[in-house]
């Protein structure tokens, strides 16, 4: 008998818990929406930001993420697509494709600091793109890489047997087979790792702060050379005048809009990571 | 690697042009990440022969002087460590309810809510951080200054928390089903087939779980600059004091020092260090975590 009130005991205990992690979630969204809420009134995504940030909007700030984000994009799918594809197409060696797949997990779980200071070192200072918008796309672009490969190699290793035997028994080459069976079948995938790859490029702050960003006084970037103003750096820089009311009010509306953007592209690589898991069950 | 793409690599493809594009994509991943460890060693080179190992072990970090990295080596494993130690029971009671006792409909939606929660940008982390948890340090233990290694640990041990359940709850989950039906059979309970069945098989997997978390832990920049007090100085046995980590040494010096001289050098010497610890980290966790799940 007692034995099984100290069962119950411990599972309420460990019920409990659980509820209370699942509650985490839902209390920081509650936090940013009641303190971010105040700040977003008609123009606040619309307008520029004056007095330092204290007072406005934070458009250019947004744009400038939302330029990084793309750009970052733009050159990481054509390498994370064509590794993918070399390493389960072309790549016939099992103990070279583990040493690759151990540098994409070595690679995604760096510091995101160090890509950062060796980024601005090689792209910055060597390639001479200075504090720039492509210096900090460029690294962030090798950033996300590894999130693009998984999502990619999942889908491309997802695909059924029988797809590559039908296009082998149609005499299909190689390139042929991966332009029409494999690329086609696996873009859901492609899809899936891009949304997430984007989400993880817009929440970075460490590996942009010094390399691809200034405070203020700068709206779009007018060449290749110049900084641009983000949503994440605008937060940073405004977190840390904690003793300034209206600074601090700024900061969480610019959070609350940094946070949905965030979740809104996590739960749109849900919904393609789903339709790609009932195609493949066809 | 370039030596290999004759026949043993490359199969019968190597007269394909696509086949060529696709390996040049894949050089320019592989040099991305080579270059990057190479880079930090290059880098590092001139404070590891002004300084040798007094680098590691020195105490003092006077831009101009002498750079020692010990007070952000120490604080990197005091913050990580504390984190660790507050979120794994939190994790494995999450986790071991989830497993085994949640219905699968269930397990899905908190395996996608911890899912989200790991994808809270760190600046969000920080920006809770500053405006609650350093409050609330303060006021409760009555310090000066709530910007403290416990502080910066307890906001780790929240950032970790959804890598460190999740992956424990895989290895939980991935334990056969025979195992559990035996110890019924044997007339255990539920809790006790948990305990004592399912737990020790899965423990491989946990451990690996703990390792990718500590290296999360230990690379987070931008929360813990903000929580963290930056000061930098050998912590003793006080965690309710202001310290500082590798990466928020870096977060907070790397504008000063950007590109050039013995400073950028030193900074590019922690960074290494950071860099070996996270992947060795990494490199167990990886092993230990596909290890359980075979």
């Amino acid at each position: 008998m007692n034995a099984i009130t100290a069962e119950k005991m411990v599972l309420a205990f460990i019920g409990c818990v659980t509820f209370l992690i699942v509650a985490l979630l839902f209390s920081i969204l509650a936090i940013m929406f009641i303190k971010g809420l105040p700040a977003m009134h008609g123009g606040f995504l619309f307008d520029e930001s004056r007095d330092f940030g204290r007072a406005g909007g934070i458009f250019y700030q947004s744009a400038g993420t939302l330029i990084l984000m793309g750009v970052t994009v733009l050159w990481s799918l054509p390498v994370a697509l064509g590794s993918v594809l070399f390493q389960t197409e072309y790549l016939e060696s099992g103990k070279f494709k583990t040493f690759l797949t151990q540098l994409t997990y070595i690679l995604n779980a760096t510091p995101t600091i160090l890509f950062g200071l060796v980024g601005y070192l090689f792209f910055g200072v060597y390639l001479e793109a200075g504090v720039s918008w492509v210096t900090g796309s460029l690294i962030l672009a090798v950033m996300i890489l590894p999130t693009l490969q998984v999502s990619i190699r999942e889908a491309v290793e997802a695909l059924p047997e029988k797809y590559r035997e039908a296009g082998m028994a149609l005499g299909l080459s190689r390139p042929a087979q991966i332009w029409r069976i494999i690329l086609p079948q696996s873009f859901y995938g492609m899809v899936t790792g891009v949304l997430l790859g984007l989400a993880r490029a817009a929440g970075e702050t460490a590996a942009i702060m010094f390399t691809a960003t200034t405070f203020s006084g700068i709206r779009f970037p007018q060449s290749f050379s110049d900084p641009v103003p983000t949503l994440q750096t605008h937060i940073l820089v405004l977190a840390q005048e904690a003793a300034n009311p209206e600074s601090i009010a700024q900061a969480w509306g610019a959070g609350l809009v940094l946070l949905g953007l965030v979740f809104l592209l996590t739960l749109a690589a849900w919904a393609f990571r789903t339709r790609m898991v009932m195609e493949s069950e066809l | 690697m370039k030596a290999g793409f004759g026949r043993g690599l490359f199969g019968t493809h190597h007269s394909e042009p696509v086949g060529w594009v696709f390996a040049a994509m894949n050089f320019i991943f592989f040099l991305c990440a080579v270059g990057l460890g190479l880079f930090l060693v290059v880098e590092s080179v001139p404070i590891l022969r002004s300084e040798g190992w007094g680098f590691l072990l020195g105490e003092n970090w006077w831009v101009g002087e002498t750079f020692g990295a010990l007070p952000m080596i120490c604080g990197s494993l005091i913050v990580t460590g504390l984190a660790i130690f507050l979120v794994l029971p939190v994790a494995l009671s999450g986790a071991l309810f989830t497993s085994e006792y949640l219905p699968s409909s269930f397990r899905r939606r908190v395996k996608g809510i911890m899912e989200l929660l790991a994808g809270v940008p760190g600046i969000i982390y920080g920006l809770l951080g500053v405006s609650f948890l350093t409050v609330g340090v303060k006021d409760v233990l009555n310090l000066l200054d709530g910007n403290t290694l416990f502080t910066a640990g307890f906001l780790l041990a929240i950032m970790i928390l959804p890598t460190v359940l999740t992956l424990s709850e895989d290895a939980l989950h991935s334990v056969p089903s025979e195992f559990r039906e035996a110890a019924e059979s044997l007339g255990l309970t539920k809790l006790q087939i948990a305990l004592w069945v399912v737990l020790p098989q899965s423990l491989p997997g946990i451990v690996g779980a703990v390792l990718l978390g500590i290296g999360r832990a230990m690379g987070e920049t931008i929360a813990v600059m903000l929580v963290i007090g930056s000061l930098d100085r050998v912590p003793g046995f006080n965690l309710f004091v202001s310290g500082q980590t590798i990466p928020s040494k870096l977060g907070r010096e790397a504008v000063e020092a950007l590109g050039s001289g013995l400073h950028w050098s030193a900074l590019m010497g922690l960074g290494l260090t950071l860099f070996i610890m996270v992947a060795v980290l990494t490199f167990f966790g990886n092993l230990f975590v596909r290890r359980s799940s075979q």
